[in-house]
């Protein structure tokens, strides 16, 4: 018998495998540039959200009760912080992920212009047609 | 701290902070001799530091730590510079400083000179940053500096379909290629919990260390290490336009600027080479855990056949090209095949002093790639400009009216060549003689084909542009003497580089390698980051 948790976990993990597999294809094989920015944006979703999990403690769970990660001591003492370590989540995947996340809107919203450019220039933004309209 | 750690530090944020002044500064300063000093001043000032740092590096044989904020190491982002980057810091920043001399004479005839200057300075910043960061997750941050510039000075021209297009190529594989980065560090940070170049090596090597600050090694570390690593060599091949990945490579290396086409093919694609050695020499070394499974024979067996295809591919369809910065773009390919071949010299059978010998051959042709490269966009450059033109049939013989350009491009193309008083030479005599010393029989075979079909590529190129009688309807057009004293400065440093080779600088080299990327060498580098934290324990 499988703990519920593990197979949600299971499952999870595995969808977003999934996802990746959907996203590169999108961005490979897609003709049109709009899906291909889509799919560029699952992808960077995707990988932003497995960063999240690295990330997670496992909580509530039976050894620690529900109680908030929060120090309500001013000068915590040491099994204070002990707790509070076992609670917490870890805050790096976060912050990696917020510099990701700035990084990508950055490269999207270069992207986006690149496909209005060449709308404009080929009058299309499939990818087919540019490459064959190319002189 | 001292003053060269100090501004070591600070060189990288300082320029991204002077790129992205330069838009304001333009609202009030119309004069376009002020942002012509500006940015030459500013990469004067990145060469200086450059210097200097590797100086000292070099001096005391140690490498050097920065640590951002005072944090030290695994908390913080730091920068950690040991010879090899040291020594590729400071090409970069010299060439870079070619460029943007050669720049201040290209941008007089473009529409808008501002864009063009934030987005090379922030060029600069991002190669810099890439070279000089210790951590991981600042490599990723860097390499996106550098991409979006990149993507940016491609897609200069934006009302020319070509290079929409180029770059909507390049951009979007790119920005594919470094998420997947992104997952290997995930996968990195998961296993190992720490994005510290120093400290993942130390736990991939698996000394003992008491880690107070830095997580436990968590789950099934050779699994993690081995999809982490086949991810970002995906995204450092696709930098470097190694064979599968060099698609994008000759459509967006000729549609940019020329000097940013000598920036791309000299200086970018080094980038992804340089993160290659560091993943698989410095973090994931022999003696790590993925070398001990046999994984990381496995990959470099892979490099190794895939530098010989780029070679090969790059040589085969340099001849066929009729356009001469194109024909450049494939010159690119196959030189970055041979650095690769040197690069994956590492195997597990191979011998220590074998290993550092590739090494120093894929290091010194670097360094002659670089420039020969560079002055090949630049000169050329004054060609086309001088033309209107990048077709060699068209082209034909107006180097004649160029004597100073077309010395420098004689120069530069017996530099790629391989030319015996060049340094092309050496570098390339150098990695036959470390192949053949690891026995690599037929690798050191291919590095003599490779060269011998690329000479067919350079001949066509030197014969149009050069020996051919000109066109009737040619004048020259005044103008070009800060050009021709850029890339003639740069013609004499392939000969410098030629000249000096056997006595002083493959010695010199070969030193380098071995403090830096030998097993002692990766001591080194653990040690220096072993101290920064240990200054932080009490007792």
């Amino acid at each position: 018998m499988i703990e519920l948790e593990t197979y949600f976990f299971t499952i999870l993990v595995l969808s977003m495998f999934v996802n990746l597999g959907l996203a590169l294809y999108g961005v490979l094989a897609r003709p049109s540039l709009v899906k291909k920015i889509i799919a560029l944006t699952i992808l960077s979703d995707t990988a932003n959200t497995f960063a999240i999990i690295v990330g997670y403690a496992r909580w509530p769970s039976p050894t620690l009760p529900i109680k908030p990660p929060v120090l309500t001591n001013l000068n915590p003492s040491q099994v204070d912080i002990l707790v509070f370590s076992q609670q917490a989540v870890d805050p790096l995947p976060q912050a990696l992920v917020l510099t990701a996340i700035v990084i990508g809107l950055a490269v999207t919203l270069f992207l986006v212009f690149l496909t209005l450019q060449a709308y404009r220039l080929y009058g299309t933004t499939d990818v087919r047609k540019i490459s064959k309209l190319r002189g | 701290m001292d003053v060269v750690t100090q501004l070591l530090g600070i060189i990288v944020p300082l320029l991204a902070l002077a790129a992205f002044v330069i838009p304001l500064l333009s609202l009030y300063i119309k004069k376009k001799g002020f942002f012509d000093v500006y940015v030459t001043g500013f990469s004067t000032l990145a060469l200086l530091i450059s210097f200097f740092t590797a100086l000292k590096v070099i001096n005391t044989g140690k490498p050097l730590l920065y640590a951002y904020g005072g944090w030290p190491p695994p908390l913080g982002i730091s920068y950690e510079i040991d010879s090899f980057n040291a020594v590729l810091g400071v090409l970069t920043a010299g060439i870079m400083w070619f460029i943007v001399l050669y720049s201040v004479w290209y941008s007089s005839h473009m529409d808008s000179y501002v864009w063009y200057y934030t987005l090379l300075l922030g060029l600069e910043t991002g190669l810099l940053g890439c070279l000089y960061t210790g951590d991981a997750f600042n490599l990723f941050v860097m390499i996106e500096v550098l991409s979006i510039s990149a993507y940016g000075l491609v897609a200069y021209y934006r009302n020319k379909p070509q290079a929409i297009e180029a770059a909507i190529k390049y951009g979007m594989i790119g920005a594919v290629a470094t998420t997947l980065y992104f997952l290997a560090l995930v996968f990195i940070y998961a296993s190992f919990g720490t994005l510290n170049m120093a400290d993942i090596s130390l736990k991939a090597h698996q000394l003992p260390f008491f880690n107070l600050i830095s997580n436990d090694i968590y789950g099934h570390i050779m699994a993690a290490s081995a999809v982490a690593l086949a991810l970002a060599l995906w995204a450092f091949t696709f930098k470097s336009a190694l064979f599968p990945n060099h698609f994008w490579l000759p459509d967006a290396h000729p549609e940019a600027p020329t000097p940013v086409s000598a920036a791309l093919s000299g200086l970018v694609v080094n980038v992804g080479v340089y993160a290659i050695i560091r993943f698989m020499y410095t973090i994931f070394g022999k003696a790590s855990i993925v070398g001990t499974i046999g994984f990381r024979d496995v990959v470099l067996w892979a490099l190794l056949i895939l530098g010989i295809v780029s070679g090969l591919v790059g040589a085969l369809l340099m001849i066929v090209q009729s356009d001469v910065k194109r024909l450049l773009a494939y010159s690119t390919i196959s030189h970055i095949g041979l650095i690769y071949m040197g690069a994956s010299i590492g195997l597990s059978s191979v011998s220590q002093e074998s290993m550092s010998l590739g090494l120093t051959a894929a290091l010194f042709h670097i360094i002659n790639h670089s420039v020969g490269k560079a002055l090949l966009f630049m000169a050329t450059g004054i060609l086309i400009w001088a033309a209107g033109t990048r077709d060699l049939d068209k082209m034909s013989g107006i180097g004649r009216l160029y004597p100073a350009a077309s010395l420098a491009i004689l120069l530069g193309f017996f530099q790629l060549m391989g030319l015996p008083p060049f340094g092309g030479f050496f570098s390339k005599l150098l990695l036959y003689q470390a192949l053949i010393s690891a026995g690599l029989i037929i690798p050191a075979v291919m590095v003599i084909l490779i060269s011998a079909i690329s000479i067919l590529g350079y001949i066509k190129a030197m014969y149009a542009l050069i020996f051919l009688p000109p066109g009737s309807e040619m004048t020259k057009k005044p103008g070009t003497g800060l050009a021709s004293a850029v890339v003639l400065v740069l013609g004499v440093t392939c000969i410098i580089l030629g000249i000096l080779a056997p006595f002083y600088i493959i010695p010199w080299l070969n030193n380098v390698v071995s403090t830096s990327l030998t097993y002692q060498g990766v001591l080194n580098y653990i040690n220096v980051f072993r101290e920064a934290l240990l200054k932080l324990m009490p007792g």
